[in-house]
């Protein structure tokens, strides 16, 4: 479960730089959009675009290049695989033909085409996600959703899920440790049985945690309203400039045809 | 057709075995075209607004229901973390559970859909694991369709008087299974005005979900939902009585 605690991380998003100083309803907004166009767009530069930007506002606010790619690479062995399929079935002209493990593989054109511009949205748009979420951090987000008026119910929940998932996954780790070094994993039969057994201990905990957390907000005055009571602060001209930007970006490229509307 | 199968099912292993962990239920950023990003948001909307209905009016009821929610979710979200090695590739790529068969029997399936929906948020954005675009698909697959399966398939194994076990593995395992066809659905219904067949394309695809490592994983999760509720069952069977799961303390729950 190590992987997660390299990737399921706010360290980026707690940092001082410009990015992380850009008011979290213009960075929603923006990625929004962007999606939106990336969705959109007939235009294999675009995404391509959103990728190498992304990629290049990440590495000039000092994140690490290994980073970005680690949050990638899932996507991109998607990515890779969707080129492949459509490479291998859609279209007549052949491209590559090879032969691999007594089977006969043959790239057509059309497919790679195909499966190029599937690609590069995927990529595209991961890109943009990883930009939000490696300069936002979850308090900001919930408070940026509030603002949108996404119900309180909804970003009560996200915020204390988001609390204790790190928590429980500490708790995990340590109890999966432990039954491996107490020969708890050392075949199938008993893996299924220690998962089971580390599954009830962590509906167990969640339970006694829940009756605790509630008593502590009890005791602070919660009596069922709100969680979040985190306000942002009214635009400047700075936020209203940004969001002319991206109506100006929609526009241009709705009217030079690079967006398909309708 | 076997033939395209199999270079299928074989660029498909190489890919869970190149990630090393297999992510397969949800639909990544970018792959649906926008009328399908719209008609996934539409429908699992509705079932959403009525998951925060109910939350709000147990809140009403008893306030310490939201923390409950919020730490069965986050619970739940790490148990959907745990790492499964799939047999198929010999142990090469790990995969992982859903999860939504055992949220749907502990907290209801509206409830769960709410849960599903913002751990798919949350994986989207932290981990890079389905998308923005595609959350109203994966939440209509994964919350949706696993949630209300595996709540039925609980609650239909219950009347039949299974023993607890059982009734979680069927949960479990029927959600799982319900997740991946819902999956291979939305896969599928691209295919519909570019000469292809809705419904072998659906088939071929839900094919090999299940031939890779998916079908496994479903009887597995089965298993382990099972576990789950007989080893909270053992130790703190109140907490099966106070979410409704078991009806009367004094009589003994077959396990």
């Amino acid at each position: 479960m190590g992987f997660l605690n390299h990737t399921f991380s706010e360290v980026y998003a707690r940092r001082n730089n410009w990015l992380t100083a850009v008011d979290v309803r213009v960075k929603l907004l923006y990625i929004v959009l962007l999606l939106a166009i990336n969705l959109l767009t007939k235009n294999i530069s675009i995404p391509v675009f959103f990728l190498s930007v992304s990629f290049g506002l990440l590495l000039m606010v000092k994140v690490p290049f290994t980073a970005i790619l680690r949050s990638m690479l899932l996507p991109l062995s998607f990515a890779i695989f969707i080129l492949l399929i459509r490479g291998l079935h859609e279209g007549e002209k052949v491209w590559l033909s090879l032969s691999f493990a007594g089977y006969k593989l043959v790239l057509k054109e059309e497919g790679l085409w195909n499966g190029l511009q599937t690609c590069s949205k995927v990529l595209g748009g991961i890109s943009l996600v990883i930009l939000l979420s490696f300069t936002t951090t979850i308090s900001q987000l919930c408070a940026g959703l509030k603002w949108f008026h996404v119900p309180n119910t909804i970003v009560d929940l996200l915020a204390l899920m988001y609390r204790y998932i790190f928590l429980f996954l500490d708790e995990v780790d340590t109890m999966w440790t432990a039954q491996k070094t107490r020969l708890g994993h050392t075949s199938w039969g008993k893996t299924l049985k220690s998962s089971g057994i580390l599954g009830g201990m962590l509906v167990i905990r969640a339970f006694a945690r829940a009756e605790q957390t509630y008593e502590a907000m009890h005791a602070r005055g919660y009596e069922g309203g709100r969680i979040l009571t985190a306000r942002l602060p009214s635009w400047r001209k700075k936020e209203y400039i940004f969001v002319i930007g991206i109506i100006f970006v929609m526009s241009f490229l709705i009217y030079t045809r690079n967006m398909q509307v309708w | 057709m076997s033939r395209i199968i199999s270079v299928f099912t074989l660029v498909f292993s190489l890919f869970f075995a190149a990630t090393n962990t297999a992510y397969a239920m949800h639909i990544t950023e970018g792959i649906l075209p926008i009328q399908w990003v719209l008609t996934w948001f539409a429908v699992s909307a509705p079932f959403v607004g009525i998951g925060v209905y109910h939350v709000k009016r147990k809140k009403r009821k008893m306030p310490s229901y939201l923390p409950l929610v919020g730490m069965l979710g986050a619970a739940v979200f790490v148990f959907s973390c745990f790492p499964i090695p799939v047999i198929a590739l010999n142990g090469m790529a790990t995969s992982h559970p859903c999860g939504t068969g055992l949220s749907a029997v502990l907290l209801g399936p509206f409830v769960s859909v709410l849960i599903a929906a913002i751990a798919l948020l949350i994986q989207a954005l932290f981990l890079a694991h389905g998308g923005l675009t595609t959350l109203g698909g994966n939440i209509f697959s994964m919350g949706i369709l696993g949630s209300f399966s595996g709540y039925f398939a609980f609650k239909i194994a219950q009347r039949c008087r299974l023993p607890l076990f059982w009734c979680g593995f069927l949960a479990g395992m029927v959600s799982d299974l319900f997740t991946y066809l819902g999956t291979s659905i939305e896969l599928g219904l691209l295919v519909i005005g570019k000469g292809g067949s809705f419904l072998k394309a659906t088939a071929e695809i839900f094919g090999v979900f299940m031939m890779t490592s998916q079908g496994v994983l479903c009887i597995v999760e089965g298993i382990v939902v099972g576990f789950v509720l007989v080893f909270v069952y053992k130790r703190k069977p109140g907490i099966l009585l106070q979410l409704g799961l078991t009806k009367d303390d004094t009589r003994p729950v077959q396990i």
